[in-house]
């Protein structure tokens, strides 16, 4: 049962990366030349999916592998700090500190948005 | 020296295959085999070609496939050989022939036609590691140029390449010492006739091409225009122009990196592609040379802005480079006597030298 699980989280977070990869470079493609809109969409849209997760209140094996399988892989601490640097490097104060501030806003509202949704169902 | 010397430059993308696997290997795999004097592979952070999908380390998702450059100098003869293995590889987006000198070994008594007393490139080769009495080499050298008053140099780090016919790759685990650089200086070609012998003096084994070059623009100032070239030459060859913009990641033109802002001027103009790549150490105006400081967040390295097209193009896209570098920037142009550029199916240009005497 538990290399189950372990396999299906396995499993979960390869598709978690590939399904960022894929919207990552669709939002970015269009619209992120000078800011980073791609990581901000994957992280906000990551937490809405989490916190609906957590609402639902599913088993702890289902939990695992949806929550730190897919929702684990799919969003991306380190491209946001990354690219923060990046912004930083080239004296764009202005947009490093508005992807910080607004990805850290938008992010817990994004949670407790999402665990609303999965609560009320 | 080495008056009937060519310059094999190819733009395409880092990842782009082939049959035989990554284009930059085999490019490099080609220019080792016919032991090209002097060759290098230089990876840029930004750029775009003729289907105009940009490219920028500036996130990551879109630094999937940054350009990538190769410059390849040696006769005539053998760059003639190596081409046509080049013209073969089916992912090489553009690639230019422009004439140079190449000057070996004793540099003493150099004296440059008359042709380059206008302005002059000069392109020295060093490897990664090398040094002159205890300083990198090219650290000494863009002193050496600044004091003599030469306009700008720029430090550019190779991740492959040849020097006189030998193969040098850079490796995770190594000094990669060999493993070419190269420093580009633009100046007036007395000043620069000048600083040759000195540099031969500087340098263990030198290896330095020389071509000439137009100084548009310097620190803000308003030179000369690019020349006005016909669209091909009196035998109906085309001619075409290269613009290369040095500029510093500290410069900035409302709000952004001044190389950022001009990639996205000359893309959403039609410009036909656009590569920039970072260098490591130089200056290009009145202050002295510099590089990225230790614990400094923001980059101080020099970069590089290059746009190859026809002169009617450039002539349309110069006064956008002009109002980008109102305060600072370097600008120069070339002529740029073949090319060849592919995207898809659509293909301009040839591989046959245009003369065009200007």
């Amino acid at each position: 049962m538990i290399a189950l699980v372990w396999l299906g989280v396995a499993v979960a977070g390869g598709l978690g990366a590939v399904a960022r990869f894929v919207v990552d470079s669709a939002v970015a493609s269009r619209r992120g030349r000078d800011f980073p809109y791609g990581t901000l969409v994957v992280n906000l849209s990551g937490a809405i999916i989490l916190g609906f997760l957590t609402g639902l209140a599913l088993g702890s094996n289902a939990a695992l592998v949806a929550g730190t399988g897919v929702v684990g892989a799919y969003t991306t601490f380190s491209t946001w700090m990354f690219e923060t640097e990046r912004l930083t490097e080239e004296r764009e104060t202005v947009n490093a500190m508005t992807n910080l501030v607004l990805a850290l806003i938008l992010g817990v509202a994004a949670a407790a948005l999402g665990k609303a949704i999965g609560a009320s169902l | 020296m080495n008056e009937d010397c060519l310059k094999l430059t190819c733009y395409f993308g880092e990842r782009h295959r082939s049959a035989q696997g990554f284009v930059a290997d085999e490019l490099l795999d080609i220019y080792e085999r016919h032991e090209i004097a002097a060759s290098i592979m230089l990876r840029g952070i930004e750029g775009f070609g003729l289907k105009h999908h940009l490219r920028s380390d500036r996130s990551l998702s879109l630094s999937e496939d940054l350009p990538a450059v190769t410059v390849a100098v040696d006769t005539r003869a053998r760059i003639e050989k190596a081409l046509e293995e080049v013209k073969r590889i089916p992912g090489v987006g553009l690639v230019t022939l422009e004439r140079a000198l190449l000057v070996r070994g004793d540099v003493h008594a150099l004296q440059l036609p008359e042709t380059h007393h206008e302005a002059t490139k000069l392109t020295i080769y060093l490897g990664r590691q090398e040094r002159s009495y205890r300083v990198p080499a090219h650290v000494a050298a863009c002193d050496l140029l600044h004091r003599r008053g030469v306009a700008g140099a720029t430090v550019l780090l190779g991740v492959d390449g040849t020097a006189r016919g030998r193969r040098a790759r850079a490796e995770f685990f190594s000094r990669n010492t060999d493993v070419p650089t190269m420093v580009i200086a633009v100046g007036d070609g007395q000043a620069i006739g000048r600083v040759l012998p000195e540099l031969g003096g500087l340098l263990h084994d030198p290896l330095i091409s020389v071509e000439r070059v137009r100084i548009c623009k310097r620190d803000g100032e308003l030179l000369e225009r690019p020349h006005r070239l016909p669209g091909a030459d009196e035998h109906g060859m085309a001619l075409w122009q290269k613009l290369s913009i040095f500029a510093s990641e500290a410069a900035h033109f409302r709000g952004q990196p001044l190389h950022r802002a001009v990639t996205r001027r000359l893309r959403t103009t039609g410009a036909s592609g656009v590569t920039t790549i970072r260098g490591i150490w130089g200056y290009h105006g009145g202050h002295a040379p510099h590089g990225d400081r230790a614990f400094r967040v923001v980059r101080h390295v020099p970069t590089l802005t290059i746009a190859v097209d026809t002169p009617e193009r450039i002539a349309e896209i110069f006064p956008i480079i002009d109002e980008v570098t109102r305060d600072r920037g370097l600008v120069t142009v070339e002529m740029v006597p073949a090319l060849r550029a592919r995207s898809g199916k659509e293909e301009r240009g040839g591989f046959r030298l245009a003369h065009h005497p200007f």
